[in-house]
């Protein structure tokens, strides 16, 4: 079992299904999370570089101001176990609001 | 405008710069010890300062600088591993760093070397005050104690407080992150 994952690694796993720059990815995370998530340039940087030493996404062939990322076999393989993580979090919290919640 | 200035304090360099950005200067460079504003409209920019990594050498710095300004942030100046960014207020807030633990990596950053500096300074005066104490001639280790004496002095203030941030950092990673 892997460690859960921050909710900007997460981010950028799925903006990642689709190659993207850096800058691509900080938009399109803002633009899902409706502007929650407004990812800071140097947090990108070092989760781009950690992600790319443990596999989970890799470099497209590019000009270093231009660099596009995409993500791996083993990047997805670690967002589907996130998302059945986050499936039991979210299942449990829901039956136990509706079972014992104020509404 | 040249500013004459002495800030030892990283975080109170940025919020000073900030502050002349709000009146419609806006830094442009800094030579010891001045710093060059240039009149602007009031608040058009908002600075960040930054401690690079690698002491800021070397190709992974010219990656990381290149892909700072890919993102549509202006670096300034970069003066050794000190470096200045700075962004338009039309593209909204303006964070470097944006969750905790990456927070946190920079804080270890900084706060490592404040203290090299604090403990290089305390050595310092430490042996040129036994020197000058031993041989009442010896002017030069008299002044050199005094000198590191008063850099001590001086940093141990942000020292400490970049200390506790990377405390309240912590903290906030066990409650929030896991």
């Amino acid at each position: 079992m892997h460690q859960p994952l921050t909710e900007g690694i997460y981010y950028i796993l799925l903006a990642l299904y689709e190659p993207r720059h850096g800058y691509g990815i900080m938009q399109i995370v803002e633009e899902w999370s409706a502007g929650r998530v407004k990812l800071g340039a140097g947090t990108t940087y070092g989760a781009l570089k950690n992600l790319q030493d443990k596999k989970y996404i890799e470099t497209l062939a590019g000009e270093e101001r231009k660099k596009e990322y995409v993500i791996t076999q083993l990047g997805k393989e670690v967002v589907e176990m996130e998302v059945a993580r986050l499936k039991e979090l979210y299942d449990n919290g829901q039956k136990l609001i509706e079972a014992k919640g104020t509404k | 405008m040249r500013v004459f200035k002495l800030i030892l304090d990283d975080v109170k360099e940025e919020q000073w710069l900030n502050d002349m950005a709000s009146q419609g200067l806006h830094f442009q460079k800094f030579r010891f010890p001045f710093y060059t504003f240039e009149k602007g409209k009031p608040g058009e920019y908002v600075y960040r300062t930054e401690m690079l990594e690698n002491l800021g050498f070397g190709q992974e710095t010219k990656n990381y600088l290149a892909f700072i300004e890919s993102t549509g942030i202006e670096v300034v100046q970069k003066r050794f591993s000190w470096a200045y960014f700075r962004q338009h207020q039309s593209k909204g807030a303006f964070e470097l760093y944006s969750d905790a633990a990456s927070k946190l990596a920079y804080t270890n950053r900084i706060y490592a070397i404040y203290a090299m500096i604090f403990g290089l300074n305390i050595a310092s005066a430490l042996m040129n005050g036994v020197i000058s104490y031993a041989d009442a001639s010896a002017d030069a280790n008299s002044f050199l104690a005094g000198l590191s004496t008063g850099v001590s002095v001086v940093i141990l203030y942000p020292m400490l407080k970049s200390f506790f941030r990377r405390r309240n950092l912590k903290k906030e990673i066990e409650l929030f992150e896991l």
